[in-house]
């Protein structure tokens, strides 16, 4: 970090971590005792070890001065490593907490690992840590290439980069002692919530003020995308996030919303975490990669307009098919569903524009596991939206809310879907970071990707299954007018599915550890840039 | 149009002005109307809040994650009806600070559980829920046999109240003292606890063990009160059933 | 930065006749534009997709018209076909219990003895009498029926009130120690007042009282027929109908060891069987009865 940085941004950098130890010392101290003085001190460690890292090289050497004639690739590098590590943490508690609902004593007789506990982990964990990685290092990188523009700034990329990981450390380490909002995918407490907006509120303005400097005349549609996602999440989080706490000295909070408006509010937002989260910014990460790795062009530029106001302005209404049937006004439901179905011709029509790129480059498909993960992701982004939208509808929702149906919805989203695309750009990235051309282990990504699809399958296939049995099992009945089965044999009946998902879980796990060691491999051999596309002169900062 | 948006590419204000207008209509058009019909929410006359010994077990129900496993909704659908009871009506939750709705029913519908089991059962299916149902598949929660903290029951009956949540003064002052009450219903502070919040809540040694109170004093003491709060659901059940 | 949108100008374009690239695989020309290698193609906008938006926004339309859809400041559209989806649902369950009502309404009358004899109602009756139990009872009374530790056994044949249908279907409705007004209350005091080694002889006395192995005669007998013959029956059979069991079978509540007995002893029972009037219709409460009385008569006589 530091050898990207001149004297002058060490300086700053330095008096940044020394405010955020400050603050630390101050959350510490004046909660005195539980989660919010634990955090404060992470904080506090946190600042300190920056403040050392960064005063100790006050003295090093200068940042190369032709620095601004190359595009700044550090902290995607260091974001790509955070997206890795945060797979594994993520995707590991996710096969623990599938084993337990198997197996539910296999945990330590641990508050900290009971179910309840671990599983907005593994949510936060992975969407929030390996997405968010994910998301704002591939956005560092295409922004930079699509606008042949060097970030705007030096020292906030890195506060962007290492104050969001430490919101979702926050947030994990919360849920494991107990603090908790329990608003699904925004379970963290208000201090980390309102830590949450500054850091996006920094990523917001160094993105704008690159796309400033772009030397392009257009904004490439990937941008789009990730504006969108960085302005939409923003709008959501502060809104659904609103509370009150207790003490301003004490973790807990109440929120504002309360009863059907809270329950509004909490999907018109849990469900745009899915649509501008874990839609829009990856959709703007396959609208950069696939072409790039297939080497052809977008298919449509025309598709791309409609699909992305579509997909931003319908989107919007959908949160409410969460809610069918539930004391959510039936006007709502309506709107919901309506909206879902319309939401289905963008959404396929920006997984069918990824999948007509690549005509003429299907021999590239097939011997590319990188490309073949991209394709794939883009298969599953249709499926997946198909499915959703089915599932929007009323009657069908009937059957499948509350079920394991969802759950397999989800992971065909995310595994299938955020997942795959996720990995086709590390492979394309790390080696370009690593000024090379290729992975270093070119048969550790082809297992990869073989055991990613089968994982996904098992998975997927078996919740599908789990779920309707079980929506089928608790309204059946008797031809004499009696409910068949009792909640318990519901219950009973998903024991062999469970196991099924856990061992799908473990093979996508193992994936990605394989592709964990791979890039580790890749990027200690690193040799410098890969050829690039050049930079247009910066002006002196 | 086209060309419109051909403009718009090139000026990343423009393009930030009209997402985040394009993404602002849903979220009003279906939120504020939630405000402002009034049949949305009709607050039932008998409708009462939680007493702070169930808040607080509301909030180890938060804190361990029950919601993960259990909604508590009856959608309002016939094999629901049948299996649980009455749907679940809006005015229900109107004082929760958030709901607990849920979204996955790994375990069954609490929503009309109250006084459905007895707080021995509750206590020994916490402990360890296969000791009672050997197929369950729920979380043991041993750990919940420890005291109950009750430090920060006043300033959340204070936050709540803030929210609109019908909690008065003497509530809000009394809130360690009503708690520990209503699990001691021969103590003496029980006076005060019936003159703040009627005989309706059940007031009982939660856990068998009445020397101390316990957060599981506290959990089962929420259990028992979900579906309590009203008679409006079965109300409505039985004068539509006429 | 050029602010131009004429094709002329455009980077990649031909500067007389504005053409740009044509893309070899799929014939169309591209954008023009350049992002670091990445172009786009200016394909034609599919047809396909303006018909799918069509279709949808046809169905959202309908939609809207026939369902509770807009809102309109403090009140909203209802829709043509006036659904409610409250009005829905009890209708949704009339229609069930109307289904099952020409078997169901059998169970409205007590008339046990009558049900039981019809062998084709309980044919029909006791799978469905199954699934309530499940649902219902299983919780504490095991899954067929078996007890566990804190909760009778009514497999068993011994019964803490009567084996009687009638007394069944009141315990059922009221309950035990609730708060039902006409709860059934059957309380085990506690005899902590005694010495410890007056209550471990008489742990010891009950523990063996079931293999008849002990002497009425001896203190802890003395101490037995003093202070529990009242409730549990001059030599411990129970079966007064008041709630105490027998503790001359084999068939325990909470544990008939040395250990147990004397938790029993020092801080006294009242265990509490819910009431389920409210919960469950009189029909299903009868239906219950009829299940449970079986389940009794089919183990034959205590042990
Ligand atoms: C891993 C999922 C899971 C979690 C977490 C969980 N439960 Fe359960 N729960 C179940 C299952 C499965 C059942 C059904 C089997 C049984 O009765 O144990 C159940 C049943 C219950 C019942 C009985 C409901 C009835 O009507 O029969 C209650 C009460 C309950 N849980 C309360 C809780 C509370 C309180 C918590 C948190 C402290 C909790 N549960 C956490 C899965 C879970
Ligand atoms: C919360 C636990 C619980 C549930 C649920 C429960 N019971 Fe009980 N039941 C008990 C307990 C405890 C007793 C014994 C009361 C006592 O100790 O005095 C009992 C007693 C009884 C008795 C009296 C037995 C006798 O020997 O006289 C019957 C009959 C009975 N239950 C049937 C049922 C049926 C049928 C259901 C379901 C509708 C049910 N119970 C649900 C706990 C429960
Ligand atoms: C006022 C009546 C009463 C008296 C006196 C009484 N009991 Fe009980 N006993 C009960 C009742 C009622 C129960 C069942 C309690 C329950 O189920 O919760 C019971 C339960 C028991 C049990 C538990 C049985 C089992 O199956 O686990 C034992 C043991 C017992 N009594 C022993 C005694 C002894 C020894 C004495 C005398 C010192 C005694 N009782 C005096 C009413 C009485
Ligand atoms: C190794 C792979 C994975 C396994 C084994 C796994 C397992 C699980 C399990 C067991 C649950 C809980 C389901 C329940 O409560 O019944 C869950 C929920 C969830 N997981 Fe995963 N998961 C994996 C990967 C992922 C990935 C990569 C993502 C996102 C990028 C993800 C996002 C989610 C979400 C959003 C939920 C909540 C679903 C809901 O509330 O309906 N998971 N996962
Ligand atoms: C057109 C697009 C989509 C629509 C209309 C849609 C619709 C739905 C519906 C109806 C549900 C079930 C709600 C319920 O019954 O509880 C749901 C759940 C979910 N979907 Fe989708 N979906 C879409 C795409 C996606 C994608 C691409 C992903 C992931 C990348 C995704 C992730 C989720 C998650 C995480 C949930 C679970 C929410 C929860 O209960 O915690 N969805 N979606
Ligand atoms: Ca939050
Ligand atoms: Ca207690
Ligand atoms: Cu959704």
């Amino acid at each position: 970090m530091t050898a990207s940085l001149t004297v002058a941004e060490r300086r700053i950098g330095l008096l940044i971590s020394i405010l955020l130890a400050l603050m630390g010392l101050v959350m510490a101290a004046a909660a005195g005792h539980g989660v919010m003085s634990l955090h404060g001190f992470m904080a506090l460690a946190l600042g300190l070890g920056l403040a050392f890292i960064l005063g100790g090289s006050l003295y090093e050497a200068e940042a190369p001065a032709d620095r601004l004639s190359r595009y700044y690739d550090a902290p995607t590098r260091f974001g790509i490593s955070m997206t890795l590590i945060w797979a594994m943490i993520g995707m590991a508690v996710g096969v623990w907490v599938a084993a337990l609902l198997y197996w539910p004593e296999g945990t330590p007789a641990w508050p900290a690992t009971s179910f309840g506990r671990l599983r907005p982990v593994h949510t936060t964990g992975i969407i929030f840590g390996f997405g968010g990685n994910a998301l704002i290092a591939t956005s560092f990188h295409v922004l930079q290439r699509t606008s042949r523009a060097r970030l705007a700034d030096s020292v906030s990329p890195w506060a962007v980069l290492i104050g969001y990981n430490l919101f979702c450390v926050w947030a994990v380490t919360g849920y494991m002692l107990g603090s908790t909002q329990s608003k699904e995918y925004a379970e963290a407490e208000w201090y980390a919530d309102i830590w949450l907006v500054v850091i996006w509120v920094t990523y917001f303005v160094l993105y704008l003020r690159t796309l400033a400097r772009r030397n392009e005349p257009h904004i490439y549609v990937a941008n789009w995308y990730y504006l969108a996602f960085i302005l939409v999440v923003a709008m959501l989080h502060i809104v659904n996030n609103l509370a009150l706490p207790v003490q301003w000295t004490s973790a807990e909070s109440f929120p504002i919303w309360a009863g059907v408006q809270d329950a509004m509010v909490q999907w018109w937002y849990g469900h745009n975490a899915v649509a501008f989260f874990l839609t829009s910014g990856f959709l703007g990460m396959l609208y950069y990669f696939l072409p790039v790795r297939s080497g052809r062009p977008i298919w449509s530029y025309r598709l791309s307009i409609v699909s992305f106001w579509g997909i931003v302005f319908f989107y919007i209404w959908v949160g409410s098919h969460h809610l069918h049937y539930t004391a959510l006004p039936f006007w709502a439901q309506t709107l919901g569903m309506t909206f879902s179905i319309m939401l289905l011709v963008p959404s396929w029509a920006s997984a069918g524009n990824a999948i007509a790129t690549l005509n003429g480059a299907w021999h590239k498909v097939r011997d590319d596991a990188t490309l073949r993960f991209m394709f794939v992701a883009a298969v599953f982004y249709g499926l997946s939206t198909f499915e959703g939208s089915f599932l929007a509808i009323r009657p069908v929702n009937s059957l499948s809310h509350y079920t394991d149906w969802t759950v397999g919805h989800v992971h065909s989203g995310t595994l299938g879907w955020v997942a795959m695309i996720v990995f086709g750009a590390i492979y394309t990235i790390v080696p370009q970071l690593s000024g090379k051309t290729d992975m270093a282990s070119a048969t550790a990504v082809e297992w990869h990707f073989w055991l990613a699809v089968s994982g996904t399958l098992i998975y997927v296939i078996s919740m599908w299954n789990a779920g309707i049995t079980q929506g089928l099992m608790w309204r059946a009945y008797e031809e004499n007018g009696a409910l068949s089965y009792s909640f318990v044999e519901s219950v009973e009946a998903m024991a062999p599915y469970y196991l099924l998902r856990t061992i799908g879980g473990g093979l996508f796990l193992a994936g990605a550890v394989i592709c964990a060691w791979n890039c580790r491999v890749t990027m200690r051999r690193a040799v410098g840039h890969a050829t690039d596309r050049p930079l247009v002169a910066q002006p002196a900062e | 149009m086209l060309k419109l948006h051909y403009n718009l590419e090139k000026i990343s204000m423009g393009l930030v002005a009209a997402i985040i207008l394009a993404a602002s209509v849903g979220g009003i058009v279906e939120i504020a109307p939630l405000f402002t019909i009034d049949e949305t929410v009709e607050l039932p006359d008998d409708l009462r809040p939680h007493t702070p010994l169930e808040l607080a077990g509301r909030e180890i129900y938060i804190r361990e994650g029950c919601y993960a496993c259990h909604s508590q909704m009856v959608r309002s659908l016939a094999d629901e009806l049948d299996r649980y009871g009455p749907y679940s009506l809006a005015s229900e939750s109107a004082y929760d600070h958030p709901m607990l709705w849920g979204s996955k029913r790994t375990g069954p519908d609490l929503a009309r559980l109250g006084e459905k089991y007895s707080d021995a059962w509750h206590v020994a299916h916490l402990i360890n829920p296969r000791d009672v149902v050997p197929a369950s598949i729920m979380p043991s929660y041993p750990w919940l046999t420890r005291s109950l903290d009750t430090e920060l029951l006043s300033p959340s009956l204070a936050t709540l109240a803030r929210l609109g949540v019908p909690y008065d003064e003497a509530m809000i002052a009394a809130a360690d003292a009503d708690a520990a009450a209503q699990s001691r219903p021969d103590s003496d502070a029980m006076d005060g606890f019936i003159e703040r919040y009627g005989e309706r809540p059940a007031a009982r040694d939660f856990d068998g063990d009445p020397s101390r109170l316990t957060e599981m004093d506290a959990v089962v003491a929420y259990l028992q009160s979900l579906g309590t709060l009203t008679d409006a659901p079965y109300q409505i059940l039985t004068e539509g059933g006429q | 930065m050029s602010n131009t949108t004429d094709p002329k100008e455009l980077p990649g374009a031909d500067p007389k006749t504005g053409e740009r690239a044509i893309d070899p695989v799929s014939g169309y020309d591209t954008t023009g534009h350049d992002w670091g290698g990445i172009t786009e193609l200016n394909t034609a906008f599919p047809k396909i997709v303006i018909w799918a938006l069509i279709v949808t926004h046809v169905y959202a339309v309908i939609a809207w018209i026939l369902l509770p859809a807009w809102p309109t400041g403090n009140s909203y559209t209802p829709g043509l076909l006036g659904l409610d989806q409250g009005e829905q649902a009890i209708e949704g369950y009339q229609n069930l219990t109307d289904n099952r009502q020409n078997w169901m309404s059998r169970f409205e009358s007590a008339e046990f003895d009558a049900l039981q004899s019809d062998d084709a109602l309980m044919a029909l009756a006791m799978p469905a009498a199954s699934r309530l139990f499940a649902d219902n009872c299983a919780a504490c009374h095991g899954t067929n029926g078996e007890g566990g530790p804190g909760f009778p056994a009514l497999t068993d044949n011994a019964w803490l009130w009567s084996g009687d249908p009638e007394e069944i279907a009141l315990t059922l409705h009221h309950g035990i120690n609730t708060e039902d007004p006409d709860t059934r209350y059957a309380e085990m005091p506690a005899f902590d007042w005694m010495d410890r080694s007056e209550r471990a002889s008489l742990a010891q006395f009950v523990a063996d009282l079931p293999d008849g192995s002990v002497d009425f005669e001896s203190p802890a007998g003395i101490l037995f027929t003093e202070n529990c013959s009242s409730c549990h029956g001059e030599a411990g059979e129970g079966g007064l109908e008041i709630g105490a069991p027998s503790l001359t079978d084999t068939s325990v509540i909470y544990g008939q060891d040395v250990d147990t007995v004397m938790a029993t002893l020092k801080q006294g029972r009242m265990g509490v069987m819910p009431a389920w009037s409210g919960r469950l219709s009189d029909a299903e409460i009868n239906l219950l009865t009829v299940y449970v009385a079986r389940l009794g008569d089919d183990a034959g006589d205590p042990q």
